[in-house]
């Protein structure tokens, strides 16, 4: 085993820590109060190549392996505190590149993927329906063909990006008969005819990361713009969103790393009874917790893109890393808040707001049950 | 129509302000100075009034690291002239004196002055040896006369200066002649393909030896932390009895 980056992935590592700390070190808490998504971090973080990581370089990426990705978004996660831009970029990478890199046709990703990765155009999907969340594929959105185009009709909630985005995966079936083998992937661009984008959403937390309700009233979809196969999407959601559990919450052991630091340095500084808190064992303890939990998770997450950087089998994996960190974050987020005492409470230092983050980490991408179910089969339960 | 710009390599200024519990181990950096050179050059060239920015640098094979962030900002060709010693500034302007004959580049744009050393020597000696006229302290460059003459801005103690030299010169950059770009991945990826030219002084024909020596460097002694006064009275008598200042 070879624990050791090469000088290459240093190189670009130490790049993106650079870039993160000197671009994205911005403040954040009256963003957070106001939601609002800040556009030009996202065209900085496109410029710089963070977008493209994982495109192939003939569609103006970067073609970097998984394994250096993952480690590239966790330097973002510890420099940059905008979880909610980080959140926006997870989406956009995992649920419209991804999909497009696999399954999009050359016409396809020679439109869209150079802009998708220069950070010029944003993408997410929708694939939640009021009525269909875990149970993902009882979705009632159809999709019609009529001569040359698909006539799209229902409405998607919780579409991450909807607000801001150019282009949107959205899940149909084409035949509700046919269930799960019915479902097909299309892409609609902005503005398409029948396609109106509901109010932004109001969020316990990511409050930066724009999300809305989406509805498609006879929505006219041109048949270049069906997404693989028809039938085709039930897979293609499935790997888009394996993709996702594996690697979305890279950034979440960079927070951890940064709470872990900013509550030793409390510790260390706040004094109560004659002596710093964290010559308390009882906070010393918490802090040990923590750091357990970063570094654990930073080994899920690196042996989970490593396996699939060789092109392993990562189903099982992407369950557990996503259910491991999303489960370490919080409780990190509880803990620092705890050892910041009333002030964590408080939203000028900045700990309060990472809970209301992180929260969310265990319900999308699949709830933490919807992975204990996934690992459950994955055993043979 | 070439651009040379010389930078150094130097401690990265920034280092200190990692905080926390992670052991940050020492790293180099690009000048700050010669970054903003840098930047200019690779402005002037994207505005089609240069054809190549060539970089330049001195050190042993560790400073490859600058010179590879260099190259990612966009510099077009680099040039490391292999020289392990302890150089003062009068060495590396007959060093780079050298390198000009070699390039003959229509200007050369450098930092005023390293944040290690302080010199501030480099360039006005370059100019100097070269016989060649120089602008310091510049925040603005425009070309002028079909790039025969420079409209410089400097800026002086007295407020702002405005020269016109005719050129080749040497020009030195001040902090507020632009802001650097980042070194982007796209752009780091692209600089892996692009060479990296290491000569020597003997391959320049020039034999150099320092003429100052570095005897010894100390840290500036900690500051005493402040005692609270009481009042007015207090504090004039603590200016005048301890302080010594009024």
């Amino acid at each position: 085993m070879d624990f050791a980056w090469s000088d290459q992935q240093r190189e670009l590592l130490d790049a993106v820590g650079r870039f993160a700390s000197q671009q994205l070190h911005y403040d954040v808490i009256e963003n957070d109060r106001d939601g609002v998504f800040n556009h030009e971090a996202w065209k900085k973080c496109g410029d710089f190549g963070i977008q493209g990581l994982l495109v192939p370089t003939d569609y103006g990426g970067l073609g970097t392996d998984p394994l250096t990705t993952v480690a590239a978004l966790e330097r973002l996660g510890y420099a940059c505190k905008d979880n909610g831009l980080l959140f926006s970029i997870n989406a956009h990478m995992w649920t419209a590149i991804i999909p497009l890199v696999y399954n999009g046709s050359e016409a396809q990703k020679k439109k869209y993927l150079p802009g998708l990765s220069n950070g010029t155009l944003i993408g997410g999907n929708a694939m939640s329906e009021p009525n269909s969340g875990s149970d993902a594929f009882s979705l009632t959105t159809t999709a019609i063909k009529k001569g040359s185009r698909y006539i799209l009709n229902g409405s998607k909630i919780f579409v991450t990006n909807g607000p801001v985005a150019d282009l949107l995966v959205v899940f149909a079936t084409v035949d509700k008969t046919r269930g799960p083998d019915g479902i097909s992937a299309f892409l609609v661009e902005k503005n398409s005819p029948g396609m109106n984008v509901g109010r932004k959403l109001e969020k316990m937390g990511l409050r930066t990361s724009p999300m809305a309700e989406v509805f498609f009233e006879n929505c006219d979809v041109p048949e270049e713009n069906l997404l693989g196969k028809e039938g085709g999407g039930a897979f293609l959601f499935t790997r888009s969103m394996t993709w996702e559990r594996g690697c979305i919450l890279a950034s979440a052991v960079g927070s951890m790393q940064r709470l872990l630091e900013t509550c030793i340095r409390y510790a260390n500084e706040r004094k109560q009874g004659g002596q710093s808190i964290g010559k308390y064992q009882l906070v010393a303890s918490k802090i040990v917790d923590m750091k357990l939990r970063v570094e654990s998770s930073r080994h899920m997450l690196y042996h989970y893109a490593w396996l699939s950087g060789h092109r392993k089998a990562v189903y099982l994996e992407a369950a557990m890393t996503k259910l491991h960190i999303s489960d370490c974050w919080v409780k990190c987020c509880e803990d620092a808040i705890q050892i910041h005492g009333g002030y964590g409470y408080m939203t000028e230092y900045e700990v309060e707001r990472e809970l209301r983050d992180a929260i969310a980490s265990k319900l999308y991408s699949g709830t933490s049950e919807i992975q204990r179910n996934i690992i459950a089969s994955m055993l043979g339960l | 129509m070439k651009i040379l710009v010389p930078f150094k390599s130097v401690a990265d200024p920034n280092n200190a302000i990692v905080a926390g519990a992670a052991v940050s181990t020492p790293k180099s950096v690009i000048n700050p100075f010669d970054e903003i050179a840098i930047e200019e050059a690779l402005r002037i060239r994207e505005r089609g009034q240069a054809t190549e920015s060539v970089g330049v640098t001195i050190g042993p094979p560790a400073v490859d690291e600058q010179i590879r962030a260099a190259l990612a900002m966009g510099v077009d060709h680099a040039i490391r002239i292999d020289d392990s010693r302890a150089l003062d500034p009068y060495a590396v302007a007959r060093i780079l004196g050298a390198v000009v004959k070699r390039e003959a580049p229509y200007v050369v744009i450098m930092g005023k002055q390293a944040v290690d050393d302080d010199s501030n020597q480099v360039g006005q000696m370059l100019a100097g040896l070269l016989g060649w006229p120089q602008a310091t302290f510049v925040s603005k460059i425009e070309f002028l006369d079909n790039k025969t003459r420079a409209r410089c801005t400097r800026e002086t103690d007295a407020g702002l200066e405005v020269v016109e030299v005719n050129l080749p010169a040497i020009i030195t950059a001040d902090l507020r002649l632009n802001e650097p770009r980042y070194v982007s991945l796209p752009g780091l990826i692209k600089a892996r393909r692009k060479p990296i030219e290491v000569l020597t002084c003997d391959q320049l024909g020039v034999t150099v030896r320092p003429l100052t020596t570095v005897l010894s460097i100390a840290r500036p002694p900690k500051r005493a932390a402040g005692t609270r006064v009481e009042s007015v009275e207090e504090l004039i008598t603590k200016l005048k009895q301890e302080a010594k200042v009024l």
